[in-house]
């Protein structure tokens, strides 16, 4: 048993570390926000510089071959300072999506330039139907001699606006929910019949509602075989979870830690808001909180590297505990900070949407409480 | 005890209800021509436009029970805006404290909606701790005029505001609650600043005001120089039983019901889910018990005047059921509470999430939840206080 850190895993948390503090003032943060695409593309040159954009492919493939814990690393850091470059949607979920399912031609014309920063991707999965459930999908692919035709509308899909591919789950047999009969395609996002309806999200990220009228795409864009996609749908869910989970990790503790400054410097009633005992306790859960989701983080991530086969059920715990103490600790942090954590001049605020959108991303937390519980 | 409602009662309730639907706004009309109608005519029944107003200054002298029907009519129906201000907070304190002259000369315009008011209380180093505000009122040597420079935050509406009422500090020796002096003055002149600052939900409702050398008439001074805390303190409570929402929540209640049962699952909806549902049940009972702790409370003033010990506890229990209505509004948009720049998904999923963001301020403003429940330690259950 052993929490080290090797030399490399440390390196790479150190540099994650200085690029979030060299470049992510929150006024740099809104800076970017403000303005489309909603990324920094001078910053995603420099994460693309700095070999991040390959961490987890393989060798082969152009990558560095990492893990989970890499991207654990990675994103806790990346959750310190909000960080909004599209790295989950473009190398956790359609990175993932690819490195999994695509055929070794695909995977050579695209991925160089996904790792190298040139190409960005989207993963489209969600349908308004569906809700929180991976495999109620009613978009369809027919089979038409060497093509696939898509029809159907994905939702809320990230950084779809400025991807140049989407991975996109359709159904090609099957009924509306049976993990049966689901195929990954990867389409263009400029290909005939994709309409994409763009806009920001509370937390200033930005994504989209994905039309497809009529979309065809080749045999040789489907990511693994056709039918049995939902294997591939659910290893990315379960990565972007753990990614999640690592960012929203990074953001508690910059809440709590806020809020721990905050109270010892503001005075109220003669006394530092701190000397109150009843906000000590509050600062104290606060902290448990964040300690208890940094263990099952933890936890999660490394049965989740060594593939043992609890890893699924202790990812939904983890979902189910993020969602839970992250707005237990971001509300909380709000109603510490008193008015001021209402107006967006605070940091405080902008960590508490990020945390809410968090939870509603990939299932919240009574989803993965009932999938836990099942 | 009983819970029935009386022949008379239930004559109220019908006239309530003919007032309502016979007035209500038809859409596409010119609303601001319908508000004014509509207060005129609330005017016209005898004081329908003012109900808390006590009968000698022009309200309608109505029983708990009357106020209790009134209320639940109101949840249900659409009522003209009215900022609480003027009618609600302003007007209490001047037929407290005001002279005849302030009360005629202010009054009327208060009742007919024809001028704005804002409260400048909190500053930036007053929140929770009011008793500590800095904002300076200095009177001439003349003893004619008062110079007022200071800063107020979180005033609600102040970009709209016609006049301000507002606590200055007019003596640092003594108890800091003895040198709070309550003044009244017009905000659209020149040494008052008002900056926006924008809340967590995006919406621009609070502000920062700053105001330098800004004179203000000795006739604008409510009551004695050195007693506006003691003013100020009576409408505090009056204000924050006033913030528990019942009514609203009963609505927003019934609304997420009917939101959560547009979200489909399965064969079903949101509202088959067990746990959505055993949530929106706990919000319903506390809701139940939180209706009659009103009720207990209103028959209690009635009978001898004085708030039981339970009112203490309705600003507490009510911003914390509004906060878990908003928060399961969000719950049940689901991914699409994320949306932001247009609605997507369900309808209500946008609204849903800038009202939970806002309604996170509940329990920090009229006097944080953490204030309310030392002063009900102190003032209710009679315990010393202490260790902090």
């Amino acid at each position: 048993m052993n929490f080290d850190l090797s030399s490399e895993q440390q390196l790479l948390q150190d540099s994650v570390q200085r690029f979030v503090k060299d470049n992510y003032s929150l006024e740099a943060r809104i800076a970017i926000t403000d303005v489309e695409p909603g990324f920094n593309k001078a910053h995603w040159k420099t994460i693309a510089e700095l070999g991040w954009l390959g961490l987890p492919f393989a060798e082969a493939d152009g990558g560095f071959g990492g893990g989970p814990i890499e991207t654990m690393l990675l994103m806790e850091a990346f959750g310190k300072g909000l960080v909004v470059e599209p790295y989950l949607a473009s190398v956790v979920l359609g990175g993932g999506a690819m490195r999994r399912g695509a055929p070794k031609a695909l995977k050579d014309a695209i991925l160089p330039g996904v790792i190298d920063g040139t190409r960005q991707l989207a993963f489209g999965y969600a349908e308004e139907q569906a809700r929180f459930d991976l495999e109620d999908v009613v978009t369809s692919a027919r089979a038409d001699g060497a093509e696939f035709v898509l029809n159907g509308t994905k939702s809320v899909v990230q950084n779809a606006a400025s991807a140049d591919h989407i991975v996109v789950s359709a159904r090609t047999s099957g009924g509306q929910a049976d993990r049966d009969g689901i195929s990954l395609f990867l389409i263009d996002a400029k290909a005939d019949g994709v309409e994409r309806d763009n806009y920001p999200t509370v937390d200033g990220l930005r994504a989209s509602e994905v039309k497809l009228t009529n979309v065809r795409v080749g045999r040789d864009r489907l990511l693994g075989e056709v039918g049995k996609g939902f294997a591939i749908l659910q290893a990315v869910a379960n990565d972007a979870i753990l990614a999640l989970s690592a960012e929203a990790v990074g953001a508690m503790e910059i809440l709590y830690k806020d809020t721990v400054e905050y109270t010892q410097q503001r005075q109220q009633f003669g006394h530092a808001l701190a000397e109150f005992q009843v906000l000590q306790h509050r600062m104290v859960e606060m902290f448990m909180e964040y300690e208890q989701c940094k263990s099952l983080l933890f936890r999660a991530t490394l049965e989740s590297a060594q593939g043992t086969t609890t890893a699924q059920r202790t990812i939904h715990a983890l979902k189910h505990l993020i969602g839970k103490a992250g707005i237990f600790i971001a509300e909380n942090a709000v109603q510490l900070h008193g008015g001021m954590g209402m107006t967006e001049e605070l940091r405080i605020g902008h960590y508490f949407k990020r945390m809410l959108v968090i939870d509603a991303q990939f299932g919240n937390a009574d989803h993965h409480l009932q999938q836990f519980a099942a | 005890m009983d819970i029935e409602l009386s022949a008379d009662d239930l004559a109220f309730r019908t006239d309530v209800r003919a007032f309502f639907s016979s007035n209500a706004y038809k859409p596409g009309t010119d609303y601001m021509a319908w508000r004014s109608e509509w207060f005129a005519k609330a005017a016209a029944k005898g004081g329908w436009d003012v109900p808390k107003w006590p009968k000698a200054f022009g309200g309608p002298g109505w029983s708990p029970t009357q106020h209790y029907i009134w209320e639940q009519e109101t949840a249900t129906a659409t009522l003209p805006f009215d900022m609480p201000f003027g009618v609600g907070m302003l007007a209490p304190i001047l037929m407290g404290y005001g002279s005849k002259e302030q009360q005629e000369r202010f009054m009327p315009d208060i009742r007919a909606r024809k001028v704005n008011w804002c409260q400048g209380y909190s500053e930036p180093g007053a929140g929770s701790d009011l008793a500590s505000l800095k904002t300076k009122a200095e009177l001439s040597a003349d003893g004619k005029t008062y110079t007022v420079n200071g800063t107020k935050i979180w005033t609600t509406a102040a970009h709209m505001a016609d006049w301000i009422f507002c606590l200055t500090r007019t003596a640092d020796t003594g108890k800091r609650q003895e040198g709070i002096t309550f003044l009244l003055f017009p905000m659209k002149q020149p040494g008052i600043e008002v900056k926006p600052i924008i809340t967590l939900g995006g919406s621009h409702t609070v502000n920062m005001v700053h105001i330098t050398d800004v004179k203000v008439p000795v006739e604008n001074r409510i009551g004695e120089e050195g007693q506006g805390w003691t003013y100020a303190k009576g409408l505090l409570q009056h204000e924050r039983t006033g913030l528990a929402g019942i009514s609203r929540s009963l609505v927003a209640l019934e609304k997420l019901k009917e939101q959560a049962g547009s979200v489909k699952r399965g064969n079903g909806s949101l509202m088959d889910d067990p746990a959505f549902r055993a949530k929106v049940a706990a919000l319903e009972v506390d809701l139940m018990a939180l209706e009659f702790t009103e009720l207990r409370s209103l028959a209690a003033a009635s009978a001898g005047g004085a708030l039981g010990p339970e009112s203490s506890i309705m600003k507490l229990k009510g911003t914390e059921i509004q906060q878990r209505i908003a928060k399961l509004t969000v719950e049940a948009g689901g991914i699409y509470a994320a949306g932001w720049g247009h609605p997507v998904g369900p309808k209500f999923a946008r609204n849903g999430m800038a009202g939970y963001l806002s309604s996170r301020a509940y329990t920090i403003y009229g006097g944080a939840s953490e204030v309310q429940k030392d002063v009900i330690a102190k003032n209710v259950l009679g315990i010393k206080s202490g260790r902090k």
